[in-house]
């Protein structure tokens, strides 16, 4: 669905912000990408929904360099970025002028999920709170039912009980065939949704695995005495937790927050034991 | 394959832009027209009569300012970082745009304001029958002068909407800055060019004869002046304001 070959990109009298970044996103897939602030997960969201353009490399999204915006390419595409402002219309309104361009709109789906983000059609989006605001992009951007979703920091500026709320709405349509990327560095609040965790760090891919992968490979919890010297990494802030080769251990439910901070700490340790297949005929 | 160019999203388009600015475009309207209503009260004080020379000069005050602010408001939303996101991610190509901006920026707005214009007028000579006893006459509109003045700003709007596609602050004053410089740059050369031309003839800049070449050189090209002005300077202009468009980040 995405190909992304080689691509660089830096801002003129800036930094580079992505160097080399190769990846590939396929549908039916939640992908978490990672990363520190100011990594380049916006950056890297924006070039996929041909709004910046690499300054090498290429980006291939359905097939065609999203660059040259073909509308078959941009039907598909539907971006929440994490700072926006929407017109001052009511909600309805707001629906009426931008839904006509996407042919896969569905209407029930947007009122549905306004109704469930407690909010009314009447109301005027220029009197609604950011949190709420986003709301609305949420729905509208489920509601265009795209192939591909993507969201930059979705959860910024969610309440708790709403950010619940998101989680159990992104699992429903999850099932849809689509492919939706979430960015984020709230890691915790993508537990138990999203399916394959790409990591950027210092302008580079440092990590790109689905999380059956990880599961399979890394034992996270509280390492037992005789377990010390496998630990690849171990964090005293979280109750002594650490990441372990699983070796013959029971499964664990894969710690993003662990994860996302042992592959910052230890990279290469990390991919080296993904890379073994202990479960399988080669060791 | 779904086509690049579709008249049904050009319109779709259009009206989202109109909506978006709806309230703007009220008030700016509201208050143009209550102005141009004390104006034309104010001719038809003179003379009893709004004459066509009136109307146009009326029309012109305020015709080309509002359609240049008209045309950096449409284009404002491409610049507005929190704003931008969801204008580029639109299904909609750049030459339907183009097509959309250029369209609602010149002949939407040309129809708008001249019809409202007309109104307004029609009103002040009801007004005026009631006020000053002024006899009723309908508003001499569809004129050469009217006519010049529309095609004036549809041939001028294009260079305006490519400064407000492509600078991000000060806009409007720098679209007149380049203006203005493309202005003195093009008098300069006609300097160079014509003493180049005729130091050897002794005839110099400031010699009446000189402003005498110059009113003829002005006569013997001006079709040619006129054809580079209606045929090529617009139409250009809309290519510049494509590739802008085209080239356009977040």
């Amino acid at each position: 669905m995405i190909k992304i070959e080689n691509i660089k990109f830096y801002y003129p009298k800036g930094k580079t912000i992505l160097n080399d970044v190769s990846l590939n996103f396929d549908s039916g897939n939640i992908y978490g990408l990672f990363g520190r602030n100011g990594e380049g997960k916006s950056t890297l969201m924006k070039i996929i929904a041909g709004l910046l353009f690499p300054k090498g490399g290429s980006c291939q999204v359905f097939g065609e360099h999203i660059s040259r915006k073909h509308i078959r390419c941009l039907q598909e595409i539907f971006l929440i970025p994490e700072d926006f402002e929407l017109a001052a219309l009511p909600v309805s309104k707001f629906e009426e002028v931008n839904s006509v361009f996407y042919p896969q709109f569905s209407k029930e789906q947007f009122y549905e999920l306004i109704k469930e983000f407690h909010l009314s059609p009447n109301e005027n989006i220029a009197t609604l709170s950011f949190g709420q605001k986003k709301k609305v992009l949420i729905a509208f951007g489920i509601a265009t039912n795209t192939k591909l979703l993507l969201m930059d920091e979705p959860t910024n500026g969610l309440d708790i009980p709403s950010k619940s709320q998101f989680r159990k709405i992104i699992a429903r349509i999850a099932d849809q065939g689509k492919c939706i990327v979430i960015a984020t560095h709230q890691v915790r609040d993508l537990h138990s949704l999203i399916n394959h965790l790409m990591i950027l760090d210092h302008s580079k891919v440092v990590f790109d695995k689905s999380l059956f992968e990880v599961s399979e490979h890394l034992w996270f919890g509280k390492p037992l005495e005789k377990d010390k010297y496998d630990i690849i990494y171990a964090e005293p802030s979280l109750g002594g937790k650490g990441v372990l080769p699983r070796l013959d251990k029971d499964e664990t439910d894969v710690d993003l927050e662990l994860l996302f901070n042992a592959v910052l700490n230890e990279p290469d340790s990390i991919n080296q034991v993904l890379k073994k297949r202990y479960h399988d005929t080669s060791i | 394959m779904t086509h690049q160019f579709n008249y049904k999203r050009i319109y779709h388009f259009i009206r989202r832009d109109l909506t978006i600015r709806q309230s703007g475009m009220r008030t700016a309207l509201i208050v143009v027209s209550a102005i141009a209503f004390v104006f034309f009260l104010i001719n038809l004080r003179e003379d009893y009569h709004i004459t066509v020379g009136e109307f146009v000069n009326v029309f012109g005050l305020f015709y080309i300012p509002l359609g240049v602010l008209f045309t950096f408001s449409i284009c404002k939303e491409s610049h507005d970082p929190k704003a931008n996101h969801l204008y580029f991610v639109l299904p909609v190509s750049v030459y339907e745009r183009m097509a959309a901006i250029w369209f609602t920026t010149t002949i939407l707005y040309t129809i708008v304001f001249s019809v409202l214009s007309f109104i307004v007028g029609q009103l002040a000579i009801v007004a005026g029958g009631i006020v000053f006893g002024t006899d009723f006459h309908v508003l001499p509109m569809l004129s050469g002068e009217y006519l010049g003045f529309a095609m004036f700003y549809c041939i001028v709007q294009p260079v305006f909407l490519v400064g407000a596609l492509a600078f991000k602050k000060n806009r409007i004053g720098k679209t007149l800055l380049v203006f203005v410089l493309v202005f003195f740059g093009v008098i300069i050369y006609n300097m160079i060019l014509f003493t180049m031309l005729n130091y050897r003839y002794d005839v110099h800049l400031g010699d009446a004869f000189a402003s005498e070449a110059f009113g003829l050189a002005q006569n013997d090209f001006s079709v040619i002046g006129i054809l580079f002005f209606v045929g090529i300077l617009g139409p250009l202009m809309l290519f510049v304001g494509y590739c802008k468009m085209l080239e356009k980040e977040v």
